[in-house]
């Protein structure tokens, strides 16, 4: 295990240069750079000169080439440094710390709420599969699935900010905190917080209940169809327990798999839901970044983001070997 | 095994030597002390005995924002009741102009416990950009901007009517030389920083001195600053400024964002951290900034917006009151990125003003859920939209073409449909309600599909080959009239593209739109990338900002535009001191540029707001309701 580990975290430093840099050079090649929002977001009155444009450049370092300003950037990182953002003009790291804490508030949850709903839904449906119940259920959440979550956090909004305002059931519009969040006790804050939190997590876990209970119950159809299966059955065991314990634990595999992948979804946010409720969220930060060309701040959450996939393929491949003995690594 | 080990070792040995050529690059570069003001030449002002002796003062007037607005307003009669106006819905000019002229009143009184005001109102403003610095020096979005507006120490203003003026709050007598080549401020002295610290003359020499400093980033401050030759603090409150040279256009060139000295002379910082915005003594300055205005920065939370409280030692000194009580105890900006949400919130008073999109003024803001906390009002606002015809392309070299294309334009359309009606149509750079616009305005061009075709032709445009589409030899091969037209990725503006593209269609000229990001859009213009552009420019406060767009040197001349007596009339505009000799000379480029077509120009973008009911005094300039003089000063919470 120690050589697979070894081996493993030597390839992921070489992949992470790898994709570091194609990156970089695909933002620092596409059209547009730092120098042109800061330039069309300017007062009228005070239109920038030609040698401030200039200035500008060398300021955010486009007067070097690409390739030197990456070796620069990766000599800064090695040492610490993720740079300054161009355009929150703060250092990177402060500014992708800020946004980590309400973006794991909401992800969290929402995998969680997910998970717990999705995976009882598709064992139910394995057990009544074919039966008008389980069609019925699957036609609901295929039209959650459908169902844009832009669309239904405006909706959501409508509904519980304005119609129900004044009233106990009334929900925030926007943000993470109320405004006189400071002056609120302890249990007032996290009520606080949590009041917010409700619209967009349910607009980010409804989505996910259609894709991950009819994952669950055909992982669950190819489990069922086994031998030892049969032989539970045969031996009279309840039919709650051959499922639980017989078949969704054979189903693991695909699970910790699918988990592992979720690792970066779980920084990454959700850009049109950060809009919507302005939630200060990874997502429109990272979009942000690239339409203001903010070549720090993309690398920093490029970085981020490359470590944690890679990194939750690791974990998911030595959960394997507990899940399941017959996995080993050498 | 032995063959994973080495080939693990060698990877990160290949990691790791990437990574430290790297370091090589990223050493930290020596530190070199910074030289203040590096960017300006040599100059050894003279002595203030010297020159008053020669400058041959000429006072400039030193005015008050809300005390012009208060003139303004007694000469006028209300023509509604504020409760009319209140319960009234805004839904045609006469309503609009009841509306803005009962609730635009100022309050009975100026004094600082009238009854009619509600001194302790928090106003929760709209930002629709996140604050991403409190420097003034770095600021700038608009939401930035109007922070430092309400935080920010400054000397000048300008009116409604864009007329500059010192402002009574900080200066007590402004002088021009007779050559018009100094500026002579007297500032008063009880004017001091949120920390209790003095606001002085020195504080706005070191500003200057720092603007002026090349590993400064601040670009925005610098244009027009860089005009002037010298600032000098010749004791604490007498300031002199010196001009490169004789410019009506001066007084803009002076109105630089000033920093306390005694925050920012610091050169270990300075030198350390020329950025001001890594170092731990500018992260810690950032956050808890120093206010000189009416203001001071209260908090900011991330993703939500900033509160600005109200500062007492800006009004009061030494237990007395010695400037206009600001209305406001709260000033709230709160940051909403989505239009649909953002007018939620208005409705439901978590908001208290806006701006509105026209299909949100029409078809969003007419039912009762709107109008129970708020109402609305637009005014007139010089921001035109226009096609940039880039005129080193072959297709828009000529004159003829470039008006065919204004002619076939579908503009009845665009204002009908794409603008709901609610937008004027635009004959030139200049608004007709400006001064700087041509007294016999040139007319509003309407849709002639056959006198378009007929300019084409005698451009040299034909349809040759019969296959629809118009075409023309140049540079010895057959070109098809055929071109693309760039656009930001915005609904209303791509479907503004293709009533073009539909109409251009009818004369035999293909038209592609091509919906572009900003950034990419952006990039294109500058680098003159691009054959057709759609775009649009708010007004400067002075028409001379607008060489920038029509010089022939232009940096905004996207395109390529040249016409040497516009750069002609522009340098005579610039040294013109006389104001109707200046304006006639801006009515001329005005005519010019018209005649020439390098825009086809579309429409004037008013401005359409919502506001809260306990608003008042509100009014609009040609920038908005806020972006003058006295702008949001003027803006109360009514008490009842």
């Amino acid at each position: 295990m120690a050589n697979y580990l070894i081996r493993r975290l030597a390839f992921a430093a070489v992949t992470v240069l790898f994709i570091t840099f194609f990156v970089y050079a695909l933002i620092r090649m596409m059209p547009g750079d730092p120098t042109t929002t800061e330039a069309a977001a300017l007062n009228p009155d005070k239109p920038i000169s030609k040698e401030d444009y200039k200035r500008m450049q060398r300021t955010f370092g486009l007067d070097q080439p690409w390739y030197l300003a990456y070796f620069k950037w990766v000599g800064n990182v090695a040492r610490g440094n993720l740079s300054s953002s161009f355009f929150h003009k703060r250092p990177v790291r402060g500014v992708i710390a800020e946004h980590i804490g309400p973006t794991l508030l909401l992800s969290i949850p929402a995998i969680i709420l997910a998970y717990t709903i999705s995976i009882p839904i598709g064992l139910y449906s394995t057990a009544q599969s074919g039966t008008l119940i389980e069609r019925t259920i699957s036609l609901l959440l295929y039209f959650l699935y459908s169902l844009p979550s832009f669309v239904a956090g405006l909706w959501l909004l409508v509904f519980f900010y304005l119609r129900l305002q004044d009233t106990m059931f009334a929900l925030p519009a926007s943000q993470m905190t109320s405004d006189n969040f400071e002056e609120l006790s302890p249990l007032g804050r996290l009520w606080d917080i949590w009041t917010h939190m409700i619209l967009p997590l349910t607009c980010l876990t409804y989505g996910s209940l259609a894709y991950d209970s009819r994952f669950t119950k055909a992982n669950m159809e190819e489990v069922m169809r086994q031998d030892y299966i049969r032989t539970a059955r045969a031996k009279g065991m309840h039919p709650f327990w051959i499922i639980v314990n017989h078949g969704f634990r054979n189903t693991l595999i695909p699970f910790i798999t699918l988990l592992g992948l979720s690792l970066p979804g779980l920084l990454s946010g959700a850009v049109i839901l950060e809009t919507i409720f302005n939630w200060p969220g990874m997502g429109y930060l990272f979009y942000d970044a690239i339409s203001h060309r903010d070549y720090p701040l993309i690398m920093g959450l490029v970085l981020m983001f490359t470590i944690l996939t890679l990194a939750g393929q690791l974990m998911a491949d030595i959960a394997y070997a507990f899940a399941d003995p017959r996995i080993t690594y050498k | 095994m032995m063959l994973h080990r080495l080939q693990a070792f060698s990877l990160c040995a290949l990691a790791l030597i990437i990574a430290a050529s790297g370091c090589d690059f990223g050493v930290d570069e020596e530190v070199k002390e910074l030289k203040l003001g590096n960017l300006l030449e040599e100059f050894t002002p003279p002595s203030l005995a010297e020159l008053d002796k020669t400058a041959e003062w000429v006072d400039r007037p030193v005015l008050d924002g809300i005390v012009l607005l208060r003139e303004k307003q007694a000469g006028e009669m209300p023509k509604a009741t504020v409760a009319e106006a209140l319960a009234m819905k805004n839904e045609s000019t006469e309503d609009n102009d009841k509306i803005l002229s009962a609730l635009g009143r100022l309050p009975p009184t100026d004094q600082s416990d009238d009854k009619s005001v509600d001194w302790d109102a928090e106003i929760i403003r709209h930002a629709p950009f996140e604050v991403k610095s409190t420097n003034p020096l770095l600021g700038s979005s608009v939401t930035e901007q109007d922070i430092s507006g309400l935080m920010g120490f400054g000397l000048f203003s300008f009116d409604w009517n864009f007329k500059p003026f010192a402002s009574k709050d900080a200066v007590v007598s402004w002088q021009t030389s007779k050559d018009q080549k100094c500026d002579k401020v007297i500032l008063r002295n009880d004017l001091t920083w949120s920390d209790g610290k003095p606001i002085t003359a020195h504080d706005v020499e070191f500003s200057f001195k720092l603007i002026m400093t090349e590993e400064i980033p601040v670009p925005a401050q610098r244009s027009g600053t860089d005009k002037i030759k010298c600032v000098k603090a010749y004791d604490d409150h007498t300031l002199v400024y010196f001009h490169k040279d004789a410019l009506a256009t001066n007084i803009w060139n002076v109105n630089f964002s000033v920093v306390p000295k005694h925050i920012y002379d610091n050169q270990k910082e300075l030198s350390n951290d020329p950025t001001l915005q890594n170092s731990e003594y500018w992260v810690k300055n950032e956050k808890s900034p120093i206010s000189g205005g009416a203001y001071v920065f209260a908090n900011r939370t991330l993703g939500q917006g900033a509160v600005l409280e109200r500062r007492d030692s800006y009004f009061m000194h030494e237990g007395k009151q010695v400037r206009d009580k600001p209305y406001y105890k709260t000033v709230r900006f709160k940051f909403a990125k989505d239009p649909a949400a953002s007018l939620l919130q208005l409705k439901g008073g978590d908001l208290h003003e806006m701006i509105l999109t026209p299909p949100q003024w029409l078809h969003e803001t007419g039912g009762e859920d709107f109008y129970k906390h708020n109402t609305k009002a637009r005014g007139l606002e010089w921001t035109s939209f226009h096609f940039v015809w880039n005129t080193k392309v072959p297709f828009f070299e000529d004159k003829r073409v470039r008006w065919a294309l204004t002619y076939a334009m579908d503009h009845k359309q665009m204002l009908e449909n794409n603008r709901f009606g609610l937008d004027e149509p635009c004959n030139g750079m200049f608004h007709p309600t400006s001064r700087w616009a041509p007294k016999n305005p040139p007319p509003f061009i309407q849709q002639d599909l056959t006198k378009a075709a007929e300019l084409l032709k005698e451009a040299g445009w034909v349809d040759t080959d019969n296959d629809a589409v118009l075409d023309k030899v140049i540079g010895g091969k057959k070109v098809d009239f055929d071109f693309g037209i760039i656009v930001a990725d915005r609904v209303d503006r791509i479907a503004l593209c293709t009533i073009l593209k539909q109409s251009l269609e009818k004369i035999g000229i293909k038209c592609t739109v091509k919906p572009q990001e900003f950034s990419v859009l952006q990039d294109k213009l500058q680098k003159k990338e691009f054959q057709a552009a759609f775009g649009g420019w708010g007004t400067g406060a002075d028409p001379d900002t607008s060489v920038n767009i029509w010089g022939s040197t232009g940096e905004r001349n996207y395109g390529s535009y040249v016409n040497p007596e516009i750069d002609k009339l522009f340098e005579e505009g610039r040294k013109e001191f006389d104001e109707e000799k200046r304006a006639e000379a801006y009515r001329k480029i005005h005519t010019l540029a018209w005649e020439d077509q390098p825009y086809t120009w579309l429409y004037f973008q008013n401005a359409y707001y919502g506001f809260n009911k306990d608003m008042r005094g509100y009014m609009f300039s040609p920038r908005g309701p806020y972006h003058y003089s006295p702008g949001f000063s003027s803006i109360y919470a009514a008490a009842e």
